[in-house]
């Protein structure tokens, strides 16, 4: 049984990485057309890509709206998850509905949805409208993580806190939010990917800004070049690089805290 | 400072700003179905007409498209199921710290964004990509494959992978949540695997199947990107159909009746979906009840 369960994901991981293993081939093949056998061994294209203002310009415009929706997502998220974690909530089932309609509409239909009513009030779309809109899409995915990390805490260290004299702030800022800082940077995290990784809600409210997903779309209707191999493999390295350091960081801190809790008895 | 409000009240901004950016548009769209357009003017009038949703009910372009949606939404989640299950089961049977390593395998390609992933399944399904270059070499065909690129078989391929971590987490998910001695139960009771699996596993996985279904259904009837930079001539969705009317024909009002029926059709069968599906999973329990 387990040598099935092995097999099984053996095939799936296949599956997973098959598409991106391929890139990483070519992205480093000499040839200029893409096709098998491959031709030999070159930097090239990573070199092609230092001289490409397009791709650098729309990579910088990226990055610069993905952390303010980070920023946006991680903070509402724990607005949000503090609401819904609350003892004194009576329309926490629809509270919770409401955060996941974000969700729930198909990405395509919600953005044409806000598109039309930004133009109709006369609101430019551009960059502010498309980190609102990628901030909203965002918030289910923080919210959840925020909740799922809220509701595991021991609600009487605030309660030993408030008893000891804290004030409502002094007792979030000293006891809640250290236990949270985890799952609020997994949050940021979250909201800066999903926003990279966007190209739906950019095609209808980016306007004239355009972010890197937006570019290789329309490059990619054309033909297929190296060089968006090469850079493809530069936006995976990037994004798997934040995933690891918020993992890090998880794990740094979790160490921190159970060495603090050692130390303590 | 005396504690003027309490954290339940926190929901309130929160709740405004989901009105405004989310429920607000869709009902917007609602509204804007009942307009009319002035062409000469090129403006919306309010006409409160029902115009744009008759032509939404007579003509069949609309209705082809919003049941080419379903169904390939539907046979997605089916895929998705089928293909996600004994990849969710196998995990469960890994020790702790390959479960950890699995789930982030799992779900790092759902990191790399939309275009990444449908560009890397181009380069591979391409007339000069791997899989026509391994079938040449072995001489299994004579010239690349056309369908491999453009087809609805590379949308769904794409879809299912770009799917199919959401339906092995919630599987998943629910087959961890089960208690191990259930199934040891059945086995000591001379339960074989099949029987143990059908009669067991598959009835308390049931909550995390309708969860990924209804999930993977949603996202892949939804998605416009990947039908068309993938499906060639066959990548029409209402979705491409909508952006048009939005964009090029100025048709808002119809664009709005298609976006919204789209809406419909979609939580309509996704809820039935998941209603016959926890119906089933319940009549079954009280058959076994009612056996013993």
């Amino acid at each position: 049984m387990t040598r099935f369960a092995i097999f099984t994901l053996g095939l799936a991981a296949c599956f997973f990485y098959l598409p991106i293993v391929v890139l990483g081939i070519f992205s480093f093949n000499a040839s200029s057309t893409m096709a098998f056998p491959l031709s030999g061994f070159t930097f090239a294209w990573y070199a092609d890509l230092v001289g490409n203002t397009a791709f650098q310009d729309g990579f910088v415009t990226s990055f610069l709206i993905a952390q303010p929706v980070g920023l946006l997502a991680a903070f509402i998220g724990l607005v949000a998850a503090l609401a819904l974690t609350s003892s004194r909530m009576w329309f926490r089932g629809a509270f919770a509905v409401l955060i996941l309609v974000p969700f729930l509409v198909p990405k395509t239909v919600l953005s044409i949805a806000q598109a039309m009513l930004m133009s109709w009030v006369g609101l430019g779309r551009g960059a502010t409208a498309l980190i609102l809109a990628q901030t909203i899409v965002a918030i289910p995915f923080t919210t959840t993580i925020i909740a799922a990390v809220l509701i595991r805490l021991d609600p009487r260290l605030e309660e030993a806190a408030r008893d000891l004299g804290a004030t409502p702030w002094q007792s979030f800022r000293r006891v809640l939010l250290p236990q949270l800082n985890v799952a609020l940077s997994a949050a940021y995290s979250i909201g800066v990917i999903l926003s990279l990784a966007d190209l739906t809600i950019s095609m209808f409210l980016a306007g004239r800004t355009q972010p890197l997903s937006l570019i290789v779309a329309s490059e990619f209707r054309r033909e297929l070049k190296p060089d968006l191999n090469a850079m493809q493999v530069v936006v995976l390295l990037l994004t798997a690089l934040i995933v690891a350091l918020t993992e890090i960081n998880r794990r740094r801190r979790l160490r921190g805290r159970t060495a603090h809790l050692r130390d303590q008895t | 400072m005396a504690l003027a409000f309490h954290r339940a009240h926190f929901a309130v901004p929160v709740a405004c700003l989901l009105l405004v950016g989310c429920v607000l548009p869709l009902a917007l769209l609602l509204v804007f179905s009942f307009f009319e357009v002035d062409l000469d003017a090129f403006t919306m009038v309010p006409a409160f007409s029902g115009q744009s949703w008759s032509q939404i009910f007579t003509n069949p372009v609309f209705v082809f498209l919003i049941g080419k949606a379903v169904v390939s939404g539907a046979g997605t989640a089916v895929l998705a199921t089928f293909v996600g299950y004994p990849i969710a089961i196998s995990m469960t049977r890994l020790p702790a710290l390959w479960k950890g390593i699995a789930s982030i395998v799992l779900l790092t390609p759902l990191y790399t964004g939309e275009i990444v992933r449908i560009y890397a399944w181009r380069v591979v399904l391409g007339s000069e990509g791997l899989i026509n270059a391994v079938l040449q070499w072995f001489g299994l065909v004579d010239e690349p494959l056309k369908f491999l690129l453009f087809s609805p078989f590379t949308t769904h391929l794409v879809l299912l992978y770009n799917n199919l971590p959401f339906m092995v987490l919630a599987i998943w998910i629910s087959a961890e949540l089960i208690d191990k001695r259930l199934i040891e139960a059945a086995r000591d009771l001379g339960a074989r695997p099949l029987d143990a699996f059908l009669k067991v596993i598959l009835p308390l996985t049931t909550p995390g199947l309708a969860v990924g279904a209804f999930t993977v259904f949603a996202l892949a009837a939804g998605d416009m990107m990947t039908p068309s930079l993938l499906g060639g001539t066959s990548g029409a969705t209402p979705m491409a159909m909508i952006d048009n009317l939005f964009g090029t024909a100025f048709d808002w009002p119809l664009a709005s009746a298609l976006a919204l029926s789209l809406l419909v059709v979609l939580f309509a069968f996704a809820i039935g979906f998941a209603t016959v599906l926890l119906r089933l999973n319940g009549a079954r329990a009280v058959f076994r009840r009612g056996l013993k």
